[in-house]
């Protein structure tokens, strides 16, 4: 398998940490963020082949980062995962343009699984 | 006797003498005597007692009285004359009306008076007296005539309607205050109640509004009583769907109950309001107004949502370490050495499962606070319910290996509704006929159409319950005191279960019996688009 660039940005250092491990093994490799407000320049230097986006983060919010990839064009069709634990979090999600969605606490299994679909 | 008074009036007066010379009394008789006993025969045969006094005598002694004066007091002529006429007030001396006899007596003049008499036996009368003095040539008195006339009967007649006048005039004094009384706790009542209240004629104008309504929207009395209500403020309450409410729900004797607005009112900004309507039925002059409360329940509803998302908030909070220690169990369990020991791996798993308990708890304290405050959302589908009920069942039977899971029966239905909602119940209903029957080898689960409705049941052969606890058992947090003991848990499964099926119109309930297990059933309506 090709090797591809993973961005995560969750202000949860331990969410990061576990989501880091899970992917290990996928020998993709991993850029974990815990401030959102550095993932514009982040995209723009590494160009990643998938991010994983929380929702509810300080300062600057998931949905608001997934609106201001969506509307650059260079960014508009790469692929975001929004994960949250809230219970609106698939719906504000989807109003704004995640490729998929996964609730919080996420299952090993299925992460690997929508990581992997979206990958290929 | 009485010729003599009568002669000595005659002979005294120069005037009547000429009127009987004149013949002005010349009735029958030629000679002035057999005219004089004509004139005393008529006397007698008045009813009016007629007396006169003679005033040159002292003390003014009735010097004649007729038949109808005896038949009157009830004294004979004999116990009469002489006498002056006080006799007839027995003791009831203090009357004013003998005052006004003195004043005519001593002035020579005429009066008209109602004293009060006394008969012979003590019985009273009223006597109506007219009084009319006798005057010679040289203008001085000599007589007083008295013409008087029992009027006991009119003055009783007077008398009563008197006192009854007064009654009723007192008992409308009382009633009034009572009114008045009872009026004014009302209003009391109405001012101090912490509503606002308006009332309305037939046409919408305002009648009366009470205090609170006037603090609420900030307004005097002035501006609002009168008006109409559409016309109030800015038109703030010309809302068309109000106006609809007023127009269409009031004639038909229904109230308009709990009816929200939220509008921007000057003075007080946006506002959310629940308005009560009520038409008056009853007959009588407040008929068809129209009573208008009016509950300002911003602060209310922003207090349930604040408090809806403080465990949002905390739900979030509590949920992100927890996904942290499933990741990291998750991981654990894929990297499990070879060489570990039964132990270890028990552990793990315990582990596992514990945390997603804490995390099914978490996601239904939520729930039971979404319900409570109606912010529960209903996302409505069409869905296969029986292939619904197979992965439910399924996603059990890998859970539950110590009990078989039977489905009798098939709906074919397609149904709308929540089906999230739905697997949450059947969830709840499969894993506590589990808990609950943990020697039980069998759960029979039941699925059928029932007229337009599907009912589904959950049979357990487990511990059972008694009626008491049979009653309560959709209550939030209850739990039964002996199951307490053995199985934890937060008493909230089945009252969310409850809350669920009633959201979707049905009704959910059990049979039970101790020893013999327990069965939940519930229906929903089986639509058919």
């Amino acid at each position: 398998m090709e090797n591809k660039k993973i961005l995560i940005c969750d202000d949860d250092e331990g969410i990061v940490d576990v989501l880091e491990l899970i992917l290990e093994e996928t020998g993709h490799t991993i850029i974990p963020e815990l401030n959102s407000l550095n993932v514009k320049s982040i995209i723009q230097k590494t160009k990643p082949d998938l991010i994983i986006l929380d929702l509810w983060m300080p300062v600057m919010s998931g949905d608001q980062i997934l609106r201001m990839i969506r509307d650059d064009p260079k960014t508009t069709n790469l692929p975001v995962i929004v994960m949250s634990a809230s219970r609106d979090g698939a719906e504000i999600a989807a109003a704004a343009g995640a490729t998929a969605y996964i609730s919080k606490p996420f299952d090993f299994d299925n992460v690997l699984v929508v990581v992997d679909s979206l990958l290929n | 006797m009485l010729n003599n008074a009568i002669n000595k009036i005659i002979t005294n007066h120069i005037t009547p003498l000429k009127n009987f010379q004149n013949g002005k009394f010349n009735i029958s008789g030629e000679s002035v005597i057999e005219n004089l006993e004509l004139l005393t025969i008529a006397l007698d045969a008045s009813i009016s007692g007629i007396i006169i006094t003679d005033n040159l005598q002292q003390d003014n002694p009735i010097v004649y009285c007729n038949k109808a004066f005896e038949l009157i007091t009830g004294y004979s002529r004999a116990q009469i004359i002489g006498h002056n006429c006080r006799f007839l007030q027995g003791d009831d001396r203090a009357q004013i009306e003998r005052d006004v006899l003195k004043r005519a007596v001593r002035d020579g003049k005429e009066c008209k008076v109602e004293i009060r008499n006394y008969r012979k036996n003590g019985e009273l009368f009223w006597n109506e007296l007219y009084m009319s003095p006798i005057k010679d040539a040289t203008g001085s008195v000599t007589h007083f005539i008295g013409v008087q006339n029992d009027v006991t009967l009119r003055k009783k007649a007077e008398q009563d309607l008197r006192q009854q006048k007064s009654m009723m005039e007192k008992k409308v004094e009382e009633r009034t205050a009572e009114l008045r009384e009872s009026e004014s706790f009302l209003s009391s009542i109405i001012e101090t109640v912490r509503e606002g209240l308006l009332v309305l004629d037939p046409k919408f104008y305002v009648l009366s509004a009470n205090h609170h309504f006037l603090s609420t929207f900030k307004v005097s009395a002035e501006e609002t009583v009168g008006r109409h209500l559409y016309e109030l403020g800015n038109h703030q309450w010309d809302i068309p769907v109000l106006k609809e409410l007023l127009i269409k729900i009031l004639p038909t004797n229904n109230p308009v109950v709990d009816f929200e607005v939220e509008h921007d009112f000057p003075h007080i900004g946006k506002k959310l309001m629940l308005l009560n309507a009520y038409r008056i039925e009853l007959e009588g002059q407040f008929k068809d107004q129209i009573l208008l409360a009016i509950e300002d329940i911003t602060e209310r509803k922003e207090i349930e949502r604040r408090k809806d998302d403080f465990l949002s908030i905390a739900s979030h909070e509590l949920k992100t370490p927890l996904t942290t220690i499933k990741g990291y169990i998750q991981i654990l369990e894929r990297n499990i050495p070879d060489n570990a020991s039964e132990k270890f791996n028990k552990t793990l798993g315990k582990v596992a499962s514990y945390v997603d308990r804490l995390n099914n708890l978490i996601a239904e304290l939520l729930d039971v606070s979404r319900i409570q405050t109606g912010n529960i959302e209903l996302h409505k589908t069409s869905f296969d319910f029986d292939a619904m009920i197979d992965e439910a069942i399924e996603g059990i039977r890998a859970l539950a290996t110590h009990h078989r899971i039977l489905i009798n029966g098939r709906t074919g239905a397609q149904v709308i509704g929540d089906e999230s909602h739905i697997i949450q119940v059947i969830n709840n209903l499969l894993s506590n006929a589990i808990k609950y029957a943990p020697d039980a080898q069998e759960i029979e689960v039941s699925i059928s159409k029932v007229s337009d409705y599907i009912k589904v049941s959950v049979r357990d052969f487990g511990l059972g319950m008694n009626s008491e606890d049979k009653k309560r058992v959709f209550e939030r947090f209850f739990r039964s005191g002996e199951i307490q003991k053995r199985f934890p848990g937060m008493g909230i499964g089945l009252y969310i279960c409850d809350q669920i099926i009633k959201n979707h119109g049905g009704t959910l309930w059990v049979e039970s019996e101790i020893g013999k297990g327990s069965t939940f059933s519930f229906t929903i309506p089986n639509n058919q688009e």
